[in-house]
């Protein structure tokens, strides 16, 4: 594998690769910032430069020093290449490009949402200079609100022009652009064209300094209070890689965080501001008969019992499970065991998540290559419940069929799992109408809430762990981010205790139980790391 | 050296009441089109070859050899461009447009001579935006070349038909830099574009293209005629041939005239210009404003492409002199010069992008005479980080307002020191208080 050294450390490569992107593949930090590994290379923000020397390849044995700086995010690695970022030559090159970028910011970090997480604040302790040999006005640009979701502080922008390459080779809907030219140019959109894709929030995320800024986030909280969970989308079935970030219980922001296979550096607004269902209009109590409220050791009881007597009452058969594509598949296989463990014949229903229209492709106009897809069926786990469901097989039926099966009496009691965002309540009403031993198990209150005869309130996706499958089969397991809310618990907290299993429920030992039981696709599933986001500063000498 | 007398104005007379346009009849009375129809005859590689051994040499700014130019196109890649640099916008230069307003189709015939020797299917002549009137003036020259089977033909030997095309630039100085050229031909952003690929490889729509100057090709139908060895008779072994210049400034008689390379300024400015005007020389910037300032001792500075390893000047640029005698105020000369570069910048790169702005703000405060001694500093710091040359930037742009900062504050550093205090002593001065 071919080898380079960068300031005396040896790292390898692989392929055709831009000395930048080696290094940071390698773990090796250079400064950069209109380098971005998912947008085309422009090498206008000059902070990159390096020194390097490459072998003759007439002669390998003897190095050819390239006379002038580099920019290593252009310039592709050589096997045996010698790059220098801390040469006295690149050193000054990046205080100089500091200096440069400085004197014209306006410097208010102390109320910048982007200070903590800013690389004009990084690389200025890092490589920049103390004090500022800069005495003129500054440059006074404008603020803009250019879309729903964005705000441009042209004042703070250094002109990398990511965001602008990010609407023309992502989104493809290029609202963005120059304007003017010089010390004066400036980012903006169109008349009347705002920013408004569904792609938009992501030139928050790669906006290296406080620029574009995030109206949903905006002067709400200090990045370095936030702390940063790695998940899984809740709301889509492409099964996208976010971080989750919150702080006190709160969740504050979804962040992309990558993966190459599935939603590389991007996510859909609707996955970045649709988290607002966690902390809002939740049900808290465990309410009997739509009045009386009791504890959940009473209320557990109450259902298992519920159930058991339907069963005796009413023979095999004559219970229905309705599982929520939101939940997590642990706790749709707990569930499923709990309910066939009473009723052998017990109906398993999966209430099929909302579809919107087709799937929506992004696409960069010059290459034709896909860069992101928005897929309709917006739920995170269908697959995993269709695996439970056929892995229990038995009787099973769709959610339609369910209205004429309780119309026929032959049905007793159902417990529901609802899902956790309004769209198909209408579909599960109207398929339980007149079915009186209800058992809800729902994050907010819904009408069938109100008719149940046992709403019990759960948890949503940010206060539980587990595994989502996506459309395309892939298991991916997530964290609990928050404390569940008071009062709420899991449904597979829920199921595991009816089943009389010992113990807190974790969802490994969900897993673990399944791989047991005939799914061991299950048992080696880990939940991703939590990334350590602060990094060390490292001070080198100028 | 044997020059016997203009070459490329040989149509355009001295005396301005005897000027005028000529037109594709009196261009062909005065031996025009000759060369073409020579040229047809011969092999493309005989023509290439006929070019590198005339060792005629790019007459935009840079000097790069045209003949070895054209043989970096890749061999089999079709179809292939030329892109003809009329985006003539430094200041102090106005050659170019001397000759398209009297003789446009002399630039026409070096077109389809060099179209023809590159197998070149488009042919655009990038005109800058302001040149309205020179723009008609090759429309219609243009029309007539057209209608005499100059352009629109096949080459002979060939599939490839040539065509020709005005394309108007919008009055951006950063088009005439090679790749914003071709960015801004495309319909985009006159923003340089980084290398590789070069644009022999891929340049205007990703095709191989070749980016020559005006007066480039305008001297090859005399190259054709004459041949390569009667060429590099002119000029100096390493700068063949005859070059317009223009003179500028404090001069009796300011003008576009043909020499030689390699003729002293001081020949240029008395023989041709009529000396210089309103006192003593002080200062001249060879070519443009961006090659830097020749110093009072170097009024005998031989113009040709070694000038600027001899004189400590960035190059001979476009041969556009501006001269300067003693009177010159030469702060705001280059605050006005730098002014010029901060405008232009196209924004891509940092450090041109604020660098040049700010060495604006600075000599601005200097000329308010409010300038204190670390300016001084500071400027000579900021001309060395930034530009093409130490490889901070895109293209040269910088490296243009750095030479032109650079050589005056080396060659005059008085002139800057004098207006530069202490902030203290002018609070003495104005105030009268005692400052502690």
């Amino acid at each position: 594998m071919p080898t380079m050294e960068v300031d005396g450390k040896k790292i390898t490569f692989e392929g055709k690769k831009m000395i930048l992107q080696a290094c940071l593949d390698a773990g090796v930090e250079l400064p950069h910032y209109c380098y971005h590994s998912g947008l085309s290379v422009v090498a206008s923000c000059r902070i990159c430069l390096v020194e390097a020397e490459h072998p003759n390849p007439k002669d390998p044995t003897q190095m050819i020093k390239i006379p002038k700086l580099i920019p290593s995010c252009q310039t592709p690695a050589m096997d045996g290449m010698k790059v220098y970022s801390k040469s006295p030559k690149a050193a000054a090159n990046q205080k100089a490009v500091m200096e440069f970028l400085l004197i014209n910011h306006p410097l208010d970090c102390p109320v910048c949402d982007q200070a903590g997480e800013c690389s004009l604040q990084d690389y200025s302790y890092k490589y920049g200079r103390a004090e500022s040999r800069f005495e003129e006005d500054k440059a006074k640009k404008p603020k803009k609100d250019i879309g729903p979701h964005v705000l441009l502080y042209s004042d703070r922008c250094i002109m990398c022009t990511r965001c602008v390459r990010f609407t023309h080779e992502i989104s493809g809907t290029g609202e963005l652009a120059v304007f003017g030219r010089g010390h004066k140019e400036e980012i903006n959109v169109f008349q009347g064209r705002p920013l408004d894709n569904p792609l938009s929030g992501n030139v928050v995320d790669i906006c290296p300094v406080g620029a574009l800024l995030d109206k949903d986030m905006l002067f709400t909280q200090r990045v370095w209070f936030l702390k940063s969970t790695p998940s899984i989308s809740p709301f889509s079935s492409g099964g996208e890689n976010v971080f989750i970030e919150h702080n006190q219980g709160r969740i504050y922001r979804i962040k992309p965080r990558f993966n190459a296979e599935i939603n590389k550096w991007w996510i859909s607004d609707e996955i970045r501001y649709g988290w607002k269902f966690v902390h809002e209009n939740r049900l808290s109590k465990l309410v009997v008969g739509g009045r009386e409220e009791i504890a959940w050791e009473t209320a557990e009881a109450h259902l298992d019992g519920m159930m058991r007597k339907t069963v005796a009452e009413k023979g095999p058969g004559s219970t229905a499970l309705v599982l929520s594509a939101f939940d997590t598949t642990e706790e749709m296989y707990l569930a499923a065991k709990w309910i066939r463990g009473i009723d052998r014949q017990a109906w398993l229903v999966l209430n099929p998540p909302r579809v919107d229209g087709t799937d929506q492709t992004f696409k960069n106009p010059v290459t034709g290559a896909i860069t992101y897809v928005i897929r309709a069926e917006k739920a995170p786990n269908r697959r995993g419940a269709e695996k439970i469901i056929s892995h229990f097989s038995g009787n099973t039926c769709e959610l339609s069929d369910l209205a004429a099966k309780v119309a026929g009496g032959a049905f007793g009691a159902a417990a529901v799992v609802l899902d956790p965002v309004p769209g198909t309540d209408r579909a599960v009403e109207t398929a339980l109408t007149g079915l009186d031993n209800l058992a809800v198990l729902s994050s907010r209150p819904t009408a069938l809430t109100g008719r149940a005869a046992l709403a019990l309130p759960v948890c949503t996706w940010a206060e539980k762990s587990g595994v989502f499958e996506n459309f395309a089969g892939r298991i991916q397991a997530f964290d609990r981010a928050i404390e569940p809310l008071e009062n709420t618990r899991c449904s597979g907290a829920i199921f595991w205790s009816l089943l009389g299993e010992s113990g807190t429920y974790r969802s490994q030992d969900g897993r673990l139980m399944m791989g047991r039981e005939g799914l061991p696709d299950y048992a080696g599933v880990t939940v991703p790391k939590r990334e350590k986001k602060v990094q060390l500063m490292e001070f080198s000498p100028l | 050296m044997a020059y016997a007398g203009p070459v490329l104005l040989k149509r355009i007379p001295d005396d301005p009441a005897q000027r005028k346009l000529y037109r594709y009849a009196d261009y062909i009375a005065t031996g025009g089109y000759a060369s073409l129809k020579k040229v047809l005859a011969m092999l493309p590689e005989d023509v290439i070859k006929l070019v590198v051994d005339s060792g005629l040499r790019g007459r935009g700014g840079a000097g790069f050899p045209c003949g070895t130019k054209w043989t970096f196109l890749p061999k089999d890649l079709f179809p292939r461009y030329l892109a003809v640099n009329f985006d003539e916008s430094e200041p102090g230069t106005f050659k170019d447009r001397y000759l398209i307003d009297h003789d446009p189709h002399i630039l026409l015939e070096g077109i389809a001579i060099a179209a023809f020797a590159n197998k070149i299917s488009t042919s655009y002549i990038y005109i800058r935006g302001e040149y309205h009137h020179e723009a008609k003036l090759l429309e219609a020259a243009l029309a007539e070349a057209y209608e005499h089977g100059i352009f629109g033909q096949k080459h002979p030997g060939t599939d490839i038909v040539s065509h020709c095309y005005v394309h108007r630039g919008a009055g951006a100085y950063i088009c005439g830099e090679e790749t914003g050229l071709l960015e801004s031909l495309e319909g985009k952003r006159g923003w340089p574009r980084i290398k590789p690929p070069f644009p022999a490889v891929a340049g205007a729509f990703a095709k191989p293209t070749i980016i020559n100057n005006v007066e480039t090709l305008a001297c090859l139908p005399a190259i054709v005629e004459h041949g390569a060895a009667w060429f590099k008779t002119m000029g100096t072994p390493s700068s063949s041939g005859p070059k317009l210049f223009g003179v500028s400034g404090h001069v009796n008689k300011p003008g576009v005239f043909e020499e030689e390379l390699g003729i002293k300024m001081s020949t240029l400015i008395e023989k041709y210009a009529g000396g210089v005007k309103g006192g003593k020389y002080r200062a001249a910037i060879p070519g443009g404003v961006s090659m830097g300032v020749l110093g009072t001792d170097q009024y005998d500075a031989e113009l040709d492409f070694d000038i600027g390893r001899k004189y400590n000047v960035l190059g001979l640029g476009t041969a556009g002199v501006i001269v300067m005698n003693d009177k010159t105020d030469l702060v705001v000369m280059l605050r006005n010069i730098v002014r010029f570069f901060a405008h232009e910048s196209c924004g891509q790169c940092t450090p041109c992008r604020e660098g040049t702005a700010w060495m604006h703000k600075i000599l601005n405060r200097i000329v308010d005479g409010f300038g204190q001694p670390q300016d001084f500093d500071v400027l000579a710091e900021l001309c060395l980080t930034m530009g093409a040359m130490p490889g901070t930037t895109i293209c040269g742009l910088a490296d243009g307002a750095n030479w032109a900062v650079k050589t005056f504050l080396q060659k005059f550093p008085e002139d800057f020191k004098s207006r530069l205090k202490s902030r203290q002593v002018q609070g003495v001065a104005v105030t009268g208080a005692v400052v502690a």
